[in-house]
């Protein structure tokens, strides 16, 4: 059973610029995997495919039993609710505390307020920030603020995981902490898939790594 | 070939029925209204089903009041530009109000005159009673008028003492110094016609003088409906105005919350809940400028009253101002309000699609 399935995918940019040729690959459900490949090698633009952040030019993705393809507009966000994102830049809202950036997408997807506020708390605990829930995230370093990123990710309880570049701009130390809480995510079932290009960081990992290179899928395992 | 597992994780305990559903099959309680959410409803028993509706549609209130009161705490956060708005909204929906008010007053005043053109024949004095009776009956046989009506010298006497403020003057007189009086009404009622035949009946013998009256009441209400014409275009215009002024300042309001927006629609927000603040700040903009309009306008009629009633004073006429009434201010609340959703909408459906998350954060391919 897949998770995330690309079957012949490939995508190219209005600018004519080719992103993605024929990409094929499964992520079982429960895997965790690294998509490595150096910076323009469609990373990014594989994830974004997953968010339907951009449609395929050619070939189709499944998410679960779902064909993406034939999701309507209106229906995506019900997909991106069974998916948690960390971003590279975070993507925090500054004008609202630490706690709520994180009940976000509670608040979304219409869960009672009590009910959010203790998913959101368990979720700022995971990630050991609950004493700064009441904080604005600006006061935050950048380490803090990619983990308040990751406990609004996380926060709904998502099948699947995505990161992209999660510890871009991290110390090698925070870097794995960042990693190791991705390691816990995975052990209670979550798939998970980290685009990242820090190759030594990965490697310690041991685990599952798919490479892309101009767009191809050159390497996988 | 993936499996049903994949998708059954995510829910929360506030959907139970999420669960059993594939991908795109989610709705929860704040995207749908009443009746979607009752046919998304799962098929399990009714006793569950109505547990869930009531939860659902309790959350869905309570999304909508919580997003209400944003809208008006986010509209408090920048209180001089928020009242600038307000202010030009007021003007423009109390400008058409208030011309629409007065004229009603007028018609109102008006309204008691009889419209249809009337030709008085004033006959000589030294007529006898059965004289003039007699040549009323000739009236009555003529084709081209519709009535006719005598007042007799004595009748006339009697009117005038009891309307007119100047009955003493009549005890000077030694004799009845009345002519008596035809009235007719011509068939033809065309205003080119009626001098002619003013002319006509006034070349009658026996008459003294023809006048043709009611012609300015005529007249009266030709530029009544012609103001009032003009009102309506004016309104339409200053509509088109409330339109705008709201259309632009959510159109600031939603370029200044974009990073809100684009983030919210990457955790997974819909269209209708990310477009639902915006047109709440239409709402509370068209319904405040309405009220403000309200009162601007009960302001301008209460300034007039005094002389306003001075006036009718003058003319011995029971003549009361009339505000905008029950009605009239439920007109203007409703379309003051009606007027702010709609242009928060036009905005909205203009530039939110615009701001997707694919778009505007290509960095990497």
């Amino acid at each position: 059973m897949a998770a995330i399935r690309f079957s012949n995918v490939f995508k190219r940019y209005a600018s004519g610029q080719d992103a993605l040729l024929g990409v094929d690959f499964e992520l079982a459900s429960g895997e965790m995997a690294f998509l490595t490949g150096h910076s323009g090698a469609g990373k990014s633009t594989l994830l974004r495919l997953i968010m339907l952040m951009e449609r395929p030019s050619r070939g189709q993705v499944w998410v679960g039993q779902q064909d993406l393809s034939r999701l309507h507009r209106s229906q995506i966000p019900y997909l991106r609710r069974q998916i948690g994102v960390v971003f590279q830049n975070h993507q925090l809202l500054f004008d609202r505390s630490v706690f709520d950036n994180v009940a976000l997408p509670l608040q979304i997807s219409g869960y009672d307020p009590a009910d959010a506020a203790r998913r959101a708390r368990a979720a700022l605990d995971k990630v050991g920030l609950l004493a700064r829930e009441k904080h604005n995230p600006v006061t935050l370093s950048t380490g803090e603020q990619q983990r308040v990123g990751i406990a609004r990710a996380i926060v709904h309880k998502p099948k699947l995981l995505l990161a992209d570049e999660p510890t871009g701009n991290l110390d090698p130390e925070l870097s794995e902490d960042i990693m190791r809480l991705f390691g816990q995510f995975n052990s209670i079932g979550t798939t998970v898939l980290i685009a990242s290009h820090d190759l030594s960081l990965i490697n310690r990992m041991q685990h599952r790594m798919l490479t892309l290179r101009n767009g191809r899928l050159v390497a996988d395992g | 070939m993936a499996k049903p597992e994949h998708t059954q994780h995510n829910t929360g305990a506030t959907r139970p029925s999420a669960s059993r559903q594939p991908l795109p099959h989610q709705p929860s309680a704040t995207d749908r209204g009443p009746t979607e959410r009752n046919a998304s409803a799962p098929r399990r028993g009714a006793q569950q089903h109505r547990i869930q509706f009531a939860d659902r549609s309790r959350s869905w209130r309570r999304h909508h009041l919580n997003v209400a009161r944003e809208a008006l705490l986010r509209l408090k956060q920048t209180p001089v530009a928020s009242l600038m708005t307000l202010a030009v909204l007021a003007i423009a929906l109390a400008l058409p109000s208030f011309l629409l008010a007065s004229l009603g007053n007028l018609q109102a005043l008006t309204d008691g005159w009889d419209p249809q053109p009337r030709i008085a024949l004033y006959m000589q004095t030294e007529l006898s009673d059965a004289a003039i009776d007699s040549f009323s009956r000739e009236l009555m046989l003529r084709e081209d008028l519709s009535s006719v009506e005598l007042i007799s010298r004595q009748k006339g006497l009697e009117d005038f003492r009891q309307y007119s403020a100047f009955a003493d003057l009549l005890e000077r007189f030694d004799s009845n110094p009345l002519p008596a009086v035809i009235m007719v009404l011509p068939q033809d009622t065309d205003p080119l016609q009626l001098p002619l035949v003013r002319n006509e009946l006034a070349a009658l013998p026996g008459v003294d003088q023809a006048q043709l009256d009611m012609e300015w009441v005529q007249r009266l209400a030709a530029i009544l409906a012609l103001a009032q014409r003009g009102s309506y275009v004016l309104g339409g215009l200053l509509a088109l105005a409330v339109l705008l002024v709201v259309g632009n300042t959510v159109r600031m309001t939603i370029e200044s919350r974009r990073d809100e927006i684009l983030v919210s629609k990457l955790v997974g927000a819909t269209d209708a809940w990310v477009r639902r603040p915006f047109l709440y700040s239409g709402f509370w903009f068209g319904l405040l400028g309405g009220l403000l309009a309200w009162l601007l306008v009960q302001l301008a009629l209460l300034l007039l009253a005094e002389p306003a009633q001075a006036l009718a004073d003058l003319y011995l006429n029971a003549f009361e101002l009339q505000g905008l009434g029950f009605q009239g201010s439920l007109i203007m609340l409703t379309t003051a309000t009606l007027l702010g959703l709609s242009g928060s909408w036009l905005a909205v459906s203009r530039h939110l699609r615009e701001i997707e998350p694919g778009v505007a954060s290509s960095g990497e391919a």
